[in-house]
Formats: C-alpha cells, sequence, structure tokens
C-alpha cells in the first residue's frame, strides 16, 4: 500500500475530497449532535457524502472519525456516549462500502484524525502521555478496520501533530500524512500556538510523515503563498486543503460565497505553486471537489 | 517609582506571574496608590500584550501566561482596593459562555481570561449553556453583560434565543448581549438584536470597555 501511494503521487495530482460537516448538517445533523456519532446512528447519510464525492472524482475519501478520540469525545455528552473503537472502526466501514458500491478502482481510505481539543500548557493541562493514548487507540482502531493511509488533519500545536503521528507509528507502517492549519497574519503564517511551517517541515518528515501540509482556517486564495513556503523549503509530498471562503449569514444563515470554479481557479494555482494533492475543507462541497477536477484533467 | 511601573508592566509581557505577584506585593509595602499601580503598571503590560497579540508578535500561549501574570498581581492588589476610593475598580460583571449544543471552549476561555485580567468580574459557565442558565447567573450575580460564544453554524441561533429571552422576561434594558465565535460578525449581531460583536479576546475587551466600563 505504502508503494501504491507513493506510485501515485509521483505521477499525477491526487484528488482528495472536502467538507464533510456542512454536509451532514444540510442533511439534519442536529444542535449537539457530533457528527462522528452518524457513523452508527445514520450510516447510510455518512455513506452518501462519500459516495457524493467519490462521483466528484475525488480519489482519497477521509473516513468521517475528525473527533474520535477518547479526549474529544469526552467533551461532549452526544461524544461521549460513543465507543471509540466502534465509531472508528464504522467510520472506515462506511467508506469502504462507498468506494465498493461506486465500482471505482483506484480510490483510498483514509484515517481522519484530528485534534483533541484540549491544549497543553500554558494554556491546557493535557499531558503528551494521554495524547499519545488517545491517538495511539483511535489509530489502533482504524487500522484494524483497514484504512489505506492516515490523515492527521487541523493540527494547531506541532506537539500535538508529534503525538498523533507517534500513536500511528506505534500501531501502523502504513503512509501517514500530517496537515497543520495556519493563520496568516502581518508577518507571516503561524498556527494559534506560533508554530511557523518551517517547524513543521523540519519535525514531521524527521518523526515518520510520508507526506506533510495544511487544510482549514485560510481560504483558497490565502493558502497560495503558503504552499510556496513550503515547496520552496522541502522536496517531500505535500497536501494542500483549504477553506472556501468565509461564511457570511444571510437570513440567520451561513452562505458560502464563493463559487466552485474561483475555488478550483485558486486550487490550480495551488497546484503550480508545488502541491502533489489537493483537497477541500470547511465549506466545500461535491461541486468543489468536481470543479478541481476538472480542471486537474482539462487543464493539463 | 517609575522604574517599579515598568517592572511591573515588563511582568506581564514577560508571563511571568511570580515575578508579577512579587512586584505588586513590593508595591502594596511600599504604599504606592494601588489604582496607580494598575494603570501606569500592570495594565500597560497587558495592553502591550494584547497589541503583540492583534499585530501576531506573540501567540496564545504568551497570552494566556500575560493574563495569568495579570491575574496574580490584581489578586494581590485587590483587597488595598477595596473599601477605598478606588472600590469602582470593577469595571463590569459579565457572565460568559459557550451556548448550548456547541462544545468549542478555547475562544471563550480566552475572551474570559483578558476580561478579568483587565478588571472585569467574570462568571464562565464553560461550555454547551442553555439559554435559562445565562439568564439564572445574569440575575443571580447582577450583571452587566452577557456575552455568548458560538463556534457554528448550527449553534449561533442559540445567541438570538438569549436575545429573545430577555426580552420576555422585561430583562433586556438592564442587561447588555455580546456575540463572538467564528461565524458571528457585526452584522449578525445587529441582527439578532445584540449590543455588540468582537473577533477576538483584545477586541472584546475593547467593545466591553465601550458598552459597560466604569472609567480607567
Amino acid at each position: 500500500m505504502k508503494r501504491m501511494f507513493e506510485e501515485l503521487i509521483r505521477h499525477k495530482v491526487v484528488l482528495f475530497d472536502g467538507g464533510m460537516g456542512s454536509m451532514l448538517i444540510a442533511a439534519g445533523l442536529g444542535e449537539g449532535e457530533v457528527p462522528e456519532s452518524w457513523n452508527l446512528s445514520r450510516p447510510e447519510a455518512v455513506a452518501d457524502v462519500h459516495a457524493a464525492y467519490i462521483d466528484a472524482g475525488a480519489e482519497v475519501i477521509q473516513t468521517n472519525t475528525f473527533g474520535a478520540t477518547r479526549l474529544k469525545l469526552a467533551a461532549s455528552a452526544s461524544g461521549r456516549a460513543l465507543d471509540v473503537t466502534a465509531v472508528n472502526a464504522a467510520g472506515a466501514e462506511l467508506v469502504h462500502r462507498a468506494r465498493e458500491e461506486s465500482g471505482r478502482s483506484g480510490i483510498f481510505v483514509a484515517g481522519d484524525i484530528g485534534p483533541t481539543g484540549q491544549f497543553f500548557p500554558p494554556v491546557g493541562i493535557l499531558t503528551e502521555k494521554d495524547a499519545l493514548d488517545a491517538f495511539r487507540e483511535q489509530a489502533k482502531a482504524l487500522e484494524a478496520a483497514g484504512v489505506d493511509l492516515f490523515l492527521i488533519e487541523t493540527m494547531y500545536d506541532i506537539r500535538e501533530a508529534v503525538a498523533a503521528l507517534r500513536g500511528v507509528r506505534e500501531v501502523s507502517s502504513r503512509p501517514v500524512i500530517v496537515e497543520q492549519t495556519f493563520e496568516k497574519k502581518p508577518r507571516g503564517y503561524f498556527s494559534l500556538v506560533g508554530d511557523t511551517p518551517a517547524r513543521g517541515i523540519e519535525v514531521l518528515p524527521a518523526e515518520g510523515a510520508d507526506m506533510i501540509g495544511a487544510n482549514c482556517t485560510l481560504s483558497s486564495g490565502d493558502m497560495i503563498d503558503l504552499v510556496s513556503e513550503f515547496r520552496n523549503a522541502t522536496a517531500v509530498p505535500l497536501l494542500f486543503q483549504p477553506n472556501a471562503g468565509n461564511p457570511e449569514m444571510e437570513h440567520g444563515n451561513p452562505v458560502y460565497r464563493q463559487r466552485p470554479e474561483e475555488f478550483a481557479r485558486d486550487v490550480e494555482r495551488i497546484v503550480r505553486a508545488g502541491a502533489n494533492a489537493v483537497g477541500g475543507c470547511c465549506g466545500t462541497t461535491p461541486a468543489f471537489i468536481s470543479a478541481v477536477h476538472d480542471c486537474l484533467v482539462h487543464g493539463r | 517609582m517609575n522604574n517599579l511601573y515598568e517592572e511591573c508592566a515588563g511582568a506581564v509581557l514577560a508571563g511571568d506571574s511570580a515575578r508579577a505577584e512579587e512586584l505588586a506585593r513590593k508595591a502594596m509595602e511600599e504604599k504606592l496608590p494601588p489604582l496607580e499601580v494598575i494603570e501606569k503598571g500592570f495594565v500597560k503590560g497587558i495592553k502591550e500584550v494584547g497589541r503583540l497579540w492583534e499585530e501576531g508578535s506573540l501567540f496564545l500561549p504568551e497570552l494566556v501566561m500575560g493574563a495569568e501574570a495579570m491575574k496574580k498581581a490584581m489578586a494581590v492588589i485587590r483587597p488595598a482596593l477595596e473599601g477605598g476610593e478606588d472600590a469602582s475598580n470593577v469595571q463590569g460583571r459579565v457572565v460568559i459562555g459557550t451556548i448550548e449544543g456547541d462544545i468549542h471552549d478555547i475562544g471563550k476561555t480566552l475572551v474570559a481570561t483578558m476580561l478579568s485580567a483587565n478588571g472585569f468580574e467574570i462568571a464562565d459557565l464553560g461550555a454547551d449553556v442553555p439559554v435559562e442558565r445565562f439568564i439564572e447567573e445574569a440575575q443571580r450575580i447582577d450583571a452587566d453583560c452577557i456575552a455568548i460564544s458560538a463556534l457554528l453554524t448550527t449553534t449561533m441561533n442559540g445567541q438570538k434565543r438569549v436575545v429573545d429571552a430577555l426580552e420576555e422576561r422585561s430583562m433586556r434594558q438592564a442587561v447588555k448581549v455580546v456575540v463572538g465565535g467564528a461565524p458571528c460578525s457585526a452584522e449578525w449581531a445587529e441582527e439578532i438584536g445584540a449590543d455588540g460583536y468582537a473577533g477576538d479576546a483584545v477586541g472584546a475587551v475593547r467593545l466591553l470597555k465601550g458598552l459597560i466600563g466604569r472609567g480607567a
């Protein structure tokens, strides 16, 4: 599998999928329900989203397990009711199901791992051991359920990214991707706790990441310079998944004003800046991924 | 004396709680006017922390450590203020929380910390807070303001429900309402009839000083 994925990214720009949360909200996910709970309570709705992204041309599909560590689940009543192993296993199973039903080959299942939502000192009281234990537990469940690779994403603290990476590495030899999340500040790109891209570029591959990059926080346009910064500093394969602009409120409902075509044009520039793989994050839908797919196929 | 004030500001800027506490004690032992120690010393430090945060020159850990140092110093100085001519130093009472259905705690806690560091009295209800809890707590502590965080487009309507509930109880005139969180905006605040919106913790301090601040 590792060889297969390496071969894939060597020969083409690989297309990942887009946002899950907003799709589930559109399907009726209620206030106070964690999205991962639907892996067990509304599996067909989750599988439908995966199927829509496969139809749109995505080749790597992320499991609906972003918040499925015990630390993150413990933060809500809806999450506390879930069993870590069951919710992760179901998450992987739903991508497998969508892949089989599509009849398509060359689709990869990415076991998705997001941050615990807690902070290391001085901001919070998270310990390296608790983080590592939680990530290892999630990774073990995803590994047992047969994911093809791991995608650690939206990491705002390099220490937590490393804990997740080590947790995965302790239970799996599959490819691991790590995406950090950065804000654009007057002085450059920084994470919430002040990590620079340079730090991730230095630390993550050394810790065993096969691919690195960034997702969330930034809109597609704001991410282009970040891609150049990464590419100028490393030869490691790169993945970027920007947000679809910022939502604006209209009659009490969030509206994403950015059109899929605009997003796709920015993503073309992200590819030219050196990305080996692209996809979407918050606010992106199968229409966005489809537009990117058209650009990637017809644009070259 | 000026030098001591500079050291006070420096301790907050460095996020050095132990040093801030020690300097506050020293200032009290030297019988310096408490309000002046706060305003010319520690507040200068926390303002600089806020400025550097907005500029992107320091980040969450430094912001939190600066606010903690500020709180430590304030805890030492507060007894000297109470009963004295400076008793009005409390900027205002604020009930803060993340609305029900929403477990995002980080931004809200940060706003609470910065408000507290800037002299506001804070009742932090945590996350996933029902509409009723905001109202009960506001009544209990005779709050000047309710600050509601929502990080999800699915939960932000809860902010409106708090405003509506205050209206129903004829409490709306007595309590200001401010909102924050990623999907919120000044337009959203206006649409739901809230009194204001802030995009980050430093902005929230500015907003509340304008709305309910008592001098200083």
